[in-house]
């Protein structure tokens, strides 16, 4: 049966390593932290004008963007280009890629 | 075949309080022991729409997949990548958080719909956690006779978990609103 179609990395181990994931992973826990503190802080609050940690996002964004093949990202970006049917993702993920937001 | 499964939990945290723990149910490590099956958990995309208080975020899930070795055996692996979807309206104070998974999608198409919302009888104090999941076997032929059982599987795994994350879900919640009565930073 061809369902195996999904393009995986020609590498032999079928149980994907921790190692791909730890590429980004400091740099996602200071965006994710700065997020978290936001949002309970400022968001809920009613505090929503100002976008902030954009620093952090920028950089962790850069990063994944970087390792988006071994991540297996590709396909998140790619089912979420195709398949607009929740409407709940106006922002699309794969034409927002780069459109961080201004300051 | 189509099953849909539908959940309610009453929160007696407030709204704030509750949203604030589900952005750090995955992440948080001391979680990790219980919430054993998320693996990975990145964010795709963002975006916050300044006028209206929205929020609206992308994040990519990477779970153990739910089905049973002969599954994993056919697809050749063991990881499930989802993408969840969630939307914030800041001044209506709802959540809406969609999930669906993007691997395995030949055999299984699974949506979760969660929201959360400020319970009617204490607005202020009470949130309302309502949360539907469909799950859709695909009818490949040579899948038939086992789907019924992967269903089952699945729906026993999606229940089970939704107990752990709910478990999960107050001790955050007390873990923020500790610190947000005592010692803020």
């Amino acid at each position: 049966m061809g369902i195996i179609g999904e393009k995986k990395p020609k590498s032999s181990s079928s149980s994907s390593s921790p190692s791909s994931a730890s590429h980004c992973a400091d740099l996602r826990a200071a965006y994710h932290n700065c997020f978290n503190k936001w949002y309970s802080e400022k968001f809920v609050k009613g505090q929503w004008q100002k976008e902030e940690c954009v620093a952090e996002w920028q950089k962790y964004r850069a990063c994944l963007s970087e390792h988006l093949k071994d991540k297996h990202l590709s396909r998140f970006l790619e089912a979420e280009g195709l398949d607009s049917t929740t409407g709940a993702d106006p922002a699309g993920v794969a034409d927002g890629a780069e459109t961080n937001p201004s300051n | 075949m189509v099953k849909a499964y539908e959940q309610e939990h009453v929160y007696k945290h407030p709204w704030e309080i509750v949203t604030s723990a589900s952005w750090r149910k995955f992440a948080d490590p001391e979680n990790k022991r219980t919430l054993s099956h998320i693996l990975d958990v990145d964010t795709l995309n963002h975006k916050l729409d300044a006028e209206s208080g929205k929020l609206y975020t992308t994040r990519a899930i990477s779970i153990h997949a739910p089905g049973p070795w002969f599954v994993r055996k056919i697809v050749g692996q063991d990881i499930c990548h989802c993408v969840e979807s969630t939307v914030v309206d800041g001044q209506s104070r709802s959540m809406q958080l969609t999930t669906r998974n993007i691997s395995l999608q030949k055999f299984i198409e699974v949506e979760e719909r969660t929201r959360y919302y400020p319970h009617p009888d204490n607005p202020r104090g009470w949130t309302v956690c309502k949360q539907e999941t469909s799950i859709r076997i695909k009818p490949l032929s040579t899948l038939a006779s086992m789907a019924e059982k992967v269903e089952q599987r699945c729906a026993e795994r999606f229940l089970q978990n939704s107990v752990k994350g709910r478990e999960v879900m107050e001790r955050i919640c007390k873990y923020l609103e500790s610190e947000s009565r005592g010692i803020t930073f």
